[in-house]
């Protein structure tokens, strides 16, 4: 660690944990834990009130290198575990980890209703667009046509618009932008962060490894100008036809609202239980 | 924990810098460094190159802007930069 | 002391209060779905938290996230849900989280019948979710046990920081019966080992001479990793063959040295008794009607209910063998218990008892295997 220079993001490290880090090189999941970072240095939270909670596949990989309570669950369900965690410390900040695969393909149950109840959890996607950990299968979001190990003949599903998926289950914040817009991103996390209710940030990066090698993107530097010319501000993106919105990749704050939080409506649930019912509770 | 191996500018080379405006110092960890290239690629005003194993080398350190592209977006926390005052 | 007739559910629910639990989330499913109802009421008054979370997998997610968060969790659920939990039973023993699920067998397998009995996962509770894991799992007999081993299932977890199942059946469950309930005060509570160590020595799953090690839980100043891979005592992945040995011959110790803790069983019988009955859940209730028969008429005949059907009670059954001729295993299924019975005491000592349509193996069915007829 070289800890004596006092840069925010090497202050935030765990310092008994090997480095370099498990992803490929250029791979974005390490800039997107870099935006992390920034943001929750910029809220100044202390350390022992952030929890990460991961899912599997290389974005799983990404709180073990966090000096944050963290935990890396099970695949599709980082936000249930998450749920259950913000409900015991309703004080911490929980912050989810999910891929595009992890979040929405098996976690999409866990998706939608932790959005519907909005609870008080800031979930960040890594888009990649592909299954990457496993080889390169391909995945909910990946786009039509492309090539993925499942699909040789080019895949022929359309992709899951994680975004509007959030905003109509009940998210109140919700946010994308890419891994070549880095700072733009950590704003949108710590907006999610800050946010009192379920905020979902989708940071969009393709893996070099496996979807830009099969579908012939070029390098990693390619990958990152490709993300760079193929996004748009959601203010520019309204000028577009449906057509040419449908192949960029749109950019910026989609929607942030204020709704009561589930945490605080159970503790006010429990306040009213309370009140009414004076006598001993441990008799039945 | 392994220890990074640095490769630093001179601070004297700065003081030849001819434009105004803020000013950086860049470090590479290259033993943190898996050389993907972005950094070379994108730092807006040339500072970086790759040397011969693709690891970034500070070839114009006069030129850096501090405008931070390079940290902000390195994969492997591999790179800073210190705004210097001239 | 206060004397009530309730409903085995209900014994349950009122159990997890007695010992401190203070979260529930889970999913509705017959015949379990009374202790949920329950816990929705009478959690909020001491001060826990409910939830009823959009599936089974979620449900014992949650709980495994509140039990980091430091809340002691439960969840219920019959057949279909249970097989649905399978995968987080498992990530509970891996990461030693300390939680408490509740099956209520129906008769099975598949959606079965929601409202029959069985006693069909005996051996999904041990094996279910994959990979080498210890378990323990506790069955009781009546709806005053059904409160006890509530209590026992929550002081195992948090006292070997495992997992802990609670087999009732659908006739336990859903049948009422006479309790004498306590004064929660005097109910013995056990909390899971704190560190107490500075933070920046603390192992999560290291520096213990029991076994267990002592669990912080998030947010209190203990910052440390949790992972479903194989981990070193620090908590993070490894691949390393000498950080994995030792994990797995740990966490088989830590069940395995504390048998006569764990392992709970109620004997009924003598030197004398050629023939013993093994049983266990609602199948006891018909066992013990159709010793006393038995005894009646002359015969004699001894009788073990095993309360602790996982870890397996070697050693007690081991002590039957010798002294039986016979060994009489009744269940609510087609021979599952009777395996690990026959494992020890030989195949051609047991006599099996099954029925596994629904319907109680009756009195009379184990009489007659008694008397040999």
């Amino acid at each position: 660690m070289p800890t004596q220079f006092e840069h925010t993001e090497y202050m935030y490290l765990r310092p008994t944990k090997k480095f370099p880090n498990v992803w490929c090189a250029g791979c974005g999941i390490g800039i997107v834990m870099g935006a992390l970072i920034r943001a929750i240095d910029r809220i100044g939270l202390e350390k022992d009130d952030v929890a990460l909670v991961s899912g599997i596949g290389c974005t799983g990989r990404m709180p073990v290198y966090m000096d944050f309570n963290t935990i890396h669950t099970t695949h599709g369900r980082a936000l249930a575990f998450a749920t259950g965690l913000k409900i015991a410390k309703p004080n911490m900040k929980v912050i989810t980890i999910m891929g595009d695969g992890d979040a929405i393909a098996i976690g999409g149950n866990h998706f939608i209703h932790a959005a519907r109840r909005n609870i008080g959890i800031a979930a960040i996607v890594v888009n990649n667009a592909i299954y990457g950990m496993t080889g390169g299968q391909y995945s909910p979001t990946t786009p039509i046509g492309a090539k993925a190990a499942t699909a040789p003949y080019g895949n022929i599903e359309p992709p899951m618009p994680i975004c509007e998926v959030a905003k109509a289950a009940g998210a109140t914040y919700v946010a994308r932008s890419t891994v070549y817009h880095a700072v733009e991103l950590d704003r949108f996390i710590e907006q999610a962060i800050r946010k009192n209710g379920f905020s979902l940030v989708e940071a969009v990066g393709y893996c070099p490894t496996t979807y830009g090698k099969m579908n012939k993107l070029g390098t990693t530097v390619d990958m990152m100008r490709l993300l760079k010319e193929n996004s748009v501000s959601v203010t520019a993106a309204e000028k577009l036809s449906p057509e040419e919105r449908e192949k960029k990749i749109v950019r910026g704050v989609m929607h942030d609202v204020e709704k009561p939080e589930y945490t605080q409506l159970y503790e006010q649930l429990i306040q009213r239980v309370q009140h009414a019912q004076p006598a001993n509770p441990d008799k039945p | 924990m392994s220890e990074p191996s640095l490769i630093e500018q001179p601070k004297s080379e700065l003081k030849t810098t001819p434009k105004k405006g803020p000013r950086g110092q860049v470090t590479v960890f290259a033993n943190w460094c898996k050389g993907c290239g972005i950094c070379v690629a994108f730092c807006p005003t040339g500072v970086l190159a790759l040397d011969d194993d693709d690891h970034p080398v500070v070839v114009y350190p006069e030129k850096c802007t501090a405008c931070h592209w390079c940290d902000t977006h390195c994969p492997d926390l591999a790179i800073i930069v210190t705004k210097v005052e001239i | 002391m206060t004397v009530k007739l309730m409903q085995g559910n209900e014994a349950v629910g009122w159990g997890a209060i007695a010992a401190g639990c203070k979260f529930y989330a889970g999913y509705p499913i017959t015949p379990s779905t009374e202790i949920a109802e329950m816990l929705s009421r009478e959690l909020p008054k001491v001060g826990g938290k409910f939830i009823q979370m959009e599936d089974e997998l979620a449900s014992l997610a949650a709980c495994i996230g509140a039990s980091v968060g430091g809340l002691k969790s439960l969840t219920a659920t019959s057949g279909p849900g249970f097989s649905l939990m399978q995968e987080h039973i498992g990530y509970a023993a891996m990461t030693e989280i300390p939680v408490v699920i509740v099956d209520v067998q129906r008769l099975g397998p598949s959606t079965g019948q929601p409202t029959s009995a069985s006693q069909g996962d005996v051996m999904q509770a041990r094996w279910g979710t994959h990979g080498d894991h210890p378990m323990i799992v506790l069955c009781p007999v009546s709806v005053s046990q059904s409160f006890d081993l509530t209590v026992k299932a929550f002081n195992y977890s948090e006292k070997y920081r495992t997992p802990v199942i609670l087999l009732l059946d659908e006739v336990i469950g859903h049948m009422r019966e006479k309790i004498e309930l306590p004064e929660f005060e005097s109910v013995e509570r056990v909390e899971r080992i704190a560190t107490d160590v500075p933070p920046e020595w603390y192992k999560p799953y290291g520096d213990s001479l029991s076994d267990v090690p002592p669990m912080a839980n998030f947010g209190e100043g203990y910052r440390y990793h949790i992972t479903g891979l194989f981990h070193d005592v620090l908590g993070y992945p490894t691949t390393r063959l000498d950080e994995i040995d030792p994990w797995i011959q740990r966490v088989h110790r830590k069940i395995e040295r504390n048998l006569n803790d764990i392992t709970l069983v109620e004997e009924d019988l003598s030197e004398s008794d050629k023939t013993v009955v093994v049983t266990y859940g609602a199948s006891a209730r018909s066992a013990r009607h159709a010793v006393k028969l038995a005894r009646q008429r002359r015969t004699k005949v001894g009788m073990v209910t095993l309360l602790t059907i996982w870890p397996f009670a070697e050693a007690e059954i081991s002590r039957v063998a010798r002294i039986a001729k016979r060994i009489i295993v009744p269940e609510m299924n087609l021979g599952q218990l009777a395996l690990e019975v026959e494992r020890v005491a030989g195949r051609n000592k047991v006599v099996r008892v099954n029925r596994a349509n629904g319907e109680m193996v009756t009195p009379q069915m184990i009489l007659e295997a008694i008397e040999d007829r």
